[in-house]
C-alpha cells in the first residue's frame, strides 16, 4: 500500500491517510481480504504519529472498509459499503463541488468536465492499474 | 494508575537577559507518552526554556520539574535521566564516531551498549569516521544515538531538523516514531516549522513574546482555527468577537481567522447580512495567525 502525504494541506493528515485508503479500494488496488500494514509499521514509514494512523484506521473499521483482528492485523472487507445511500452522496458531491469550482476557475467547459469524469470512472472500473 | 511525575512541568516560568523579557511567565504541562511539539519565531526563547529545563541556565522566577526534578536542585540528576539533542550541536571532531561514542556512555550509568550497536547501525554511522568529517546530517543522527542510547524516557530535542535535508529531516522524524513513541518515551520537540512537525506531534504549543499563547492537541487546531469570509461589518462589532486572530480585506469582503470556530459563527450570525464561508487552513496558516495576526478593523 503507497501512502503519499501533502504536508501543507489544509486537510488533516488523518483524512489524507483515510481518502487515500479509500481510493486504493474503489479502484481496486486494494482488495478485500488484503492485509494493510500494522499502525506501527505505516506511523514509521510515512512518518507520522502512531495515534493519526490509528485514528485513520479506526475511522475506517467504524465506517466498514477495515476489519481490524486482535493480534492479526488490519484487513480490507468485502462488504462493499455500510453506509447510508444518502451519506454516500453527500460525500461524493462534497468531493464533486472542488472539482467543479477548480474546472469554472480553469476555464474547462462543463463538456470537458463530463468527458474527464468519464475517463476516470472507466480508469477505475478497469481496476485503477492503468498508471502504475 | 501510575504515580510517575509528569514528564515536563513547568509554572510561571521568567527569564530576562538584561532589559530584554525573554520568558514572561510561561506555564505547561507534557503529558507522559506524547510527542509534544514546542513552537516559537527564531529567538522566541525556545532554547532558553530548554536550557533551563536541563539546569544549563537559572530562571529568574518561576519553577519548572523535570521527571519530578527540580534541575535547580539535582541539575546532574535531570541530565542523566533525560535525552537531550542540542540545537546546532557541536561535538569533538577530532574523535572517531565510536570513540565518542565510549566517552559519552561513561556519564550515564544506564547505557546501553547494545543499543548503541544497533542504532549506529540502522543510522548507518560508520565508528572508524572522524566526527568533524561527518555530514549535517549524519552529526545529527549521532546526537540522537547519544541522546536514546541511554534509554531515557523523557526525550527534549531542540530544533534537531534545523538545516537538514529532505531526506535527512524524514530519517530523523522516523527515527523519533521508531525508536521512541514504540516504546512509549515522551518527546519534547521545538521547531520554528509548524507543518514539518505536525505530522509526528500529538499536541503542541505556541510560545510567542515569551508566554504560551496556545497548547492544544493538533486536530483541535485543526477543528477549531477556521477562515471565515463574511461582507465587511461594523468594524465597531469586531472586538466583541470571540477568539479573533486576524482580519483581512480583500476584493470587498473581509476575511476572519478565529480559533474557535463554533463560537465566532454563532456571535456572527445576527450581524453578518450574509451566509458566511468557512474555509479549512493549514498549520501554517494556523500558526501565522497567532504570530503576526491583525485584529483591528482593515482600512477598506
Amino acid at each position: 500500500m503507497f501512502i503519499r502525504l501533502e504536508p501543507s494541506s489544509a486537510v488533516p493528515v488523518y483524512r489524507q491517510i483515510v481518502d487515500q485508503i479509500k481510493y486504493q479500494v474503489a479502484a481496486g488496488m486494494l482488495r478485500s481480504g488484503d492485509r494493510l500494514p500494522s499502525v506501527r509499521e505505516l506511523a514509521r514509514r510515512l512518518p507520522v504519529n502512531q495515534n493519526t494512523v490509528l485514528k485513520a484506521y479506526e475511522l475506517l473499521t467504524h465506517e466498514g472498509l477495515l476489519s481490524r483482528r486482535q493480534g492479526d492485523g488490519t484487513f480490507v472487507t468485502n462488504t462493499p459499503s455500510v453506509l447510508k445511500k444518502s451519506e454516500r452522496l453527500r460525500k461524493v458531491s462534497a468531493t464533486l463541488a472542488q472539482a467543479a469550482a477548480q474546472a469554472v476557475h480553469f476555464e474547462i467547459s462543463a463538456d470537458e468536465l463530463h468527458q474527464l469524469l468519464n475517463e476516470e470512472i472507466n480508469r477505475v472500473a478497469a481496476g485503477g492499474r492503468s498508471d502504475e | 494508575m501510575n504515580n510517575s511525575p509528569t514528564p515536563i512541568h513547568v509554572e510561571n516560568l521568567r527569564k530576562n537577559f538584561g532589559r530584554k523579557q525573554v520568558l514572561r511567565g510561561v506555564t505547561m504541562d507534557v503529558p507522559a507518552g506524547s510527542i509534544f511539539g514546542f513552537l516559537g519565531l527564531n529567538g522566541a526563547g525556545k532554547t532558553t526554556l530548554i536550557r533551563i529545563l536541563l539546569g544549563l541556565l537559572r530562571p529568574d522566577a518561576g519553577q519548572c520539574l523535570v521527571e519530578g526534578i527540580d534541575p535547580l536542585i539535582d541539575a546532574i540528576g535531570v541530565r542523566t535521566r533525560v535525552g537531550y539533542m542540542a540545537e546546532n550541536q557541536t561535538m569533538y571532531g577530532w574523535m572517531r564516531v565510536g570513540q565518542l561514542i565510549e566517552w559519552v556512555s561513561r556519564f550515564y550509568p544506564s547505557w546501553d551498549s547494545a543499543l548503541a550497536a544497533s542504532l549506529r547501525d540502522q543510522m548507518r554511522l560508520d565508528a572508524d569516521e572522524k566526527v568533524g568529517a561527518l555530514s549535517k546530517g549524519q552529526t545529527s543522527r549521532l546526537a540522537l544515538l547519544l541522546a536514546l542510547a541511554h534509554r531515557p524516557q523523557t526525550v527534549i530535542l531542540d530544533d534537531p531538523t534545523l538545516g537538514l535535508d529532505p531526506i535527512a529531516r524524514r530519517d530523523l522524524l522516523r527515527d523519533v516514531i521508531g525508536q521512541l513513541q514504540d516504546r512509549g518515551a515522551t518527546v519534547f520537540f521545538s521547531s520554528h516549522l509548524l507543518y514539518e512537525i505536525e505530522p509526528i506531534c500529538d499536541r503542541v504549543a505556541i510560545l510567542h513574546e515569551g508566554r504560551i499563547i496556545q497548547c492544544a492537541p493538533v486536530d483541535a487546531l485543526r477543528d477549531q482555527v477556521k477562515r471565515i469570509v463574511v461582507t465587511p461589518m461594523d468594524a465597531a462589532r469586531l472586538p466583541e468577537l470571540p477568539g479573533l486572530l486576524d482580519v483581512q480585506a480583500q476584493d470587498g469582503q473581509w476575511s476572519l481567522t478565529v480559533n474557535d470556530v463554533g463560537a465566532a459563527r454563532h456571535a456572527l450570525a445576527p450581524v453578518s447580512r450574509s451566509e458566511p464561508t468557512v474555509m479549512d487552513l493549514n498549520l501554517d496558516e494556523i500558526f501565522e495567525a497567532y504570530v503576526i495576526g491583525r485584529r483591528e478593523a482593515p482600512h477598506a
